[in-house]
């Protein structure tokens, strides 16, 4: 189901929010209720999948259930292990395949292998309780609340990848306790904001540059269009940035605080702040669980940490690279941001302090240049963008590139959305809110052209 | 986000926002919904309690539906581009019926079959049909659609109808709607009569050749034609007294199959499929104009590969006038 869809918006979502409001006074209910609507949603347009989700949910909870009475670490490690293997079939079984086709020099044949909706995401759920179980750092709970932390609709197919212990105590909370309107009021507005991010801005570029990247998949593009394929970066940031403040939106309306995933990060003045404001939930979770046990294994020796730490570094991009998709379109991108990364923190060591608004230019140029990468089908689409930008910017559509300059304009100077959201509701103001009722009845008109489109982290 | 402890005032002023916003909604978007239900944005017959007539519409997957129930005409052009020269005045007069033109620019068999039987549902007394086939009915598979094609509008729920009103383009078209009715702007023209100058310049460009449809995977397969079936279905259910004229349009003759060929086979077993669909039929017919003779030689005779120009529509008028006099005696004179 779409949060940007009527389906969701005008049956789901209210219903979800009728029932809840019902069983409200029950607290043994309010969290079942919950986990029941959160498999009603994954279960709406991923039927074959739901049974993978929940038996996920089952055999990591029954390998928590068995490590908190034995203590027995391999139990844990076996589950990760388990997770990672199913992630792993699902998602990189044929990309293996091929490459390994290529080293052979013989043909591997192609496993028709559909992903499953949000694989990666409660997967890295699964891993972030399960480690900090194993740490000693996270309690043991019952299945209704794991259930619920794994699938709880807002941020299982997407995110933001929230820690256990951000979300685990908020189940289950009385939502309409003194306070609930204001809690609503902010919740309503995050998902105006975010249905406004996705559907006015992030779709709008979309609409230009696709049909870029489809001739680029094909051939060169030598009619001065490659220049708007530099847009795609900005097309994700409102496409993902929309989905997370649509999550964090409902989470609310559930009583639920989701973490923040974006912080304006086209307003970053180096590669290193980027990545602090940039799909913030998915790098903490890569610091903490990936480059850091990398940084502190003993691989090298001693006085060669900090060539360690880079590498370490570099891996860790990759490995994010990877996990959006598995393509060397991918890795290579993730690869240059971890070099970025690197030249930027060896750079703050022994190069001078570079004026912000350099620093700035290079930033949003790197991140523009690499969002190519990202986003061709493979890398020789990727050249033939590139090959592209020797053509002057072809300009003759007019107006119909105005989007291209007002909606990076808005990426460049607007404050994060969540602070958008702190100053539209830091008092109760009536007429602001009306306005928001206003903008969210003329998005439902926007949907009724039945245009929608689904989110781009969906695929991750 | 930190989040100020409420107090019962805070509260109270924060629920007089949230009635705000939820109000703003939820009766805006009623208002907006009666708006749209008394005004109905594509007079489609279903809603509309102002009694407008007609719209100002220059997408013909939506303005059709306004003239295909107007039940000022008991007949109909049915077709795509390549009907739309067809005059239905100029029908009118020779036949002494009442034709309007139904064609869809783009339009694909299932589409102008939606049309028809629109147009069918809304007429108690039909006297004629006229159904232009070009080489679209004559491909064996079912094929994806180009396009996203309002069925919505045509079909008979009026539920599906009402849950498109919820949109810009319904909104435009209600305030164009409005503005009709207001007596600010000009309908369009009721009978759907096209003029040429309208759709292509003068000179013959050479684009849009006529689609050679694929072979049919098998030999059985060869006088199977989906939409040419569901047509059928379509005639078969009407009353004998009401005449049908299907009609091959002509195309410039370099794209006509080279007789022997297999394309040329093809060809011949869809018209043939098309034939058996009239065969017997009282004041109805069958007419392939698309044949190799001096006026398909004629670049002056056609804008492009496909459309031609007026003199061959009259020329085709007069052989679909003569058909439904005559039926299949009529002489065609092309």
């Amino acid at each position: 189901m779409l949060f940007n869809d009527y389906p969701f918006l005008l049956v789901f979502l209210p219903a979800a929010i009728l029932l809840y409001r019902l069983v409200d006074p029950y607290p043994q209910l309010r969290i079942v209720t919950l986990v029941l609507l959160s498999f009603a949603f994954y279960a709406y347009d991923n039927r074959p999948f739901i049974l993978l989700l929940v038996l996920s949910i089952l055999i990591n909870w029954l390998a928590a259930l068995a490590f908190a009475r034995t203590r027995r670490k391999a139990i844990v490690t076996a589950a990760i292990v388990a997770d990672l293997a199913v992630l792993g079939v699902f998602k990189y079984t044929n990309f293996i395949a091929y490459n390994l086709g290529l080293v052979l020099d013989r043909p591997i044949p192609h496993f028709d292998l559909a992903l499953p909706l949000g694989i990666s995401f409660f997967t890295f759920h699964h891993i972030m309780y399960l480690v900090d179980l194993r740490r000693g750092k996270a309690p043991f709970y019952p299945l209704p609340r794991y259930a619920l932390y794994i699938a709880f609709f807002p941020q299982a197919i997407a995110g933001p990848l929230a820690r256990w212990s951000e979300v685990m105590e908020q189940f289950g909370r009385k939502v309409y306790s003194p306070g609930w309107q204001r809690e609503f009021c902010v919740g309503i507005t995050f998902i105006f904001i975010g249905l406004f991010e996705k559907i006015f801005l992030g779709d709008r570029i979309a609409g230009i540059i696709d049909p870029v990247y489809a001739r680029a998949a094909a051939g060169p593009v030598t009619n001065g269009d490659a220049w708007l394929a530099l847009g795609f970066s900005i097309q994700i940031l409102y496409d993902f940035a929309g989905y997370s403040d649509i999550a964090i939106g409902l989470g609310l309306l559930f009583g639920v605080k989701l973490p923040f995933n974006f912080n304006a990060p086209f307003r970053s003045t180096s590669i290193q702040d980027f990545w602090q404001r940039w799909h913030i939930t998915l790098m903490t979770f890569l610091r903490d669980y990936v480059f850091f046990p990398l940084v502190n294994a003993r691989i090298l020796p001693r006085r060669f940490l900090p060539l360690q730490s880079n590498a370490a570094m570099v891996l860790t991009m990759a490995l994010c690279g990877l996990w959006h998709g598995a393509s060397w379109t991918f890795i290579l991108w993730g690869t240059l941001h971890g070099c970025a990364l690197v030249a930027c923190a060896l750079w703050r060591r022994y190069g001078w302090k570079l004026p912000s608004l350099l620093g700035w230019v290079l930033t949003v140029m790197f991140v523009l240049v690499t969002g190519v990468i990202f986003r061709a089908a493979t890398l020789d689409a990727a050249l033939n963008i590139f090959q592209g930008l020797a053509v002057p910017a072809n300009l003759e559509r007019g107006r119909h590139l105005l989007p291209l300059v007002i909606i990076p304009l808005m990426a460049f100077l607007l404050p994060a959305s969540q602070d958008i959201v702190a100053l539209l509701t830091r008092r109760p103001r009536p007429w602001l809110s009306a306005l928001v009722g206003f903008g969210l009845l003329a998005i439902l008109v926007e949907l009724g052209e039945r245009n929608v489109s689904g989110f781009a982290y969906f695929k991750f | 986000m930190d989040l100020p402890i409420s107090n019962s005032d805070s509260s109270l002023e924060w629920s007089r926002c949230l009635a705000a916003c939820v109000g703003t909604l939820g009766i805006g978007a009623l208002l907006l919904f009666i708006f749209l239900i008394a005004v109905d944005p594509y007079d489609g017959g279903k809603f509309g309690l102002l009694g407008i007539d007609g719209v100002d519409d220059r997408n013909s997957f939506t303005a059709v539906a306004s003239r295909a129930r107007d039940t000022n005409f008991d007949s109909a052009i049915i077709g795509n581009s390549t009907a739309m020269l067809l005059d239905p005045v100029g029908l009118s007069q020779a036949t002494g019926l009442r034709f309007v033109q139904l064609s869809v620019v783009g339009g694909t068999p299932a589409e102008e079959l939606a049309v028809l039987d629109f147009f069918l549902r809304n007429h108690q007394r039909v006297g004629a049909l006229v159904v232009v086939a070009d080489p679209f009915w004559c491909v064996h598979a079912e094929t994806e659609p180009p396009r996203p094609f309002p069925y919505w509008l045509y079909g008979k729920s009026s539920l599906a109808y009402a849950a498109h009103l919820f949109s810009w383009p319904a909104l435009e078209h209600a305030f164009q709607r409005l503005s009709i009715g207001l007596g600010w702007r000009k309908r369009n023209n009721p009978t759907g009569v096209f003029k040429i100058e309208d759709m292509w310049p003068a000179g013959f460009r050479e684009i849009n050749r006529p689609l050679v449809p694929p072979p049919a995977a098998t030999i059985a397969g060869r006088d199977i034609f989906p939409d040419v079936s569901l047509l059928d279905d379509v005639i078969r259910k009407l009353p004998a007294n009401i005449a049908v004229v299907l009609a091959v349009p002509p195309t410039f003759y370099t794209t006509i199959p080279q007789p022997g060929s297999g394309a040329a086979l093809e060809k011949q077993a869809c018209n043939a499929a098309l034939n058996r669909i009239v065969a017997g039929r009282p004041h109805s017919n069958f007419i392939n104009y698309r044949l190799d003779n001096a006026m398909t030689r004629d670049r002056a005779n056609f804008a492009d590969f496909i459309h031609y120009r007026p003199d061959l529509a009259t020329r085709m008028s007069e052989g679909i006038a003569a058909s439904i006099e005559l039926g299949n005696a009529a002489r065609i004179d092309f």
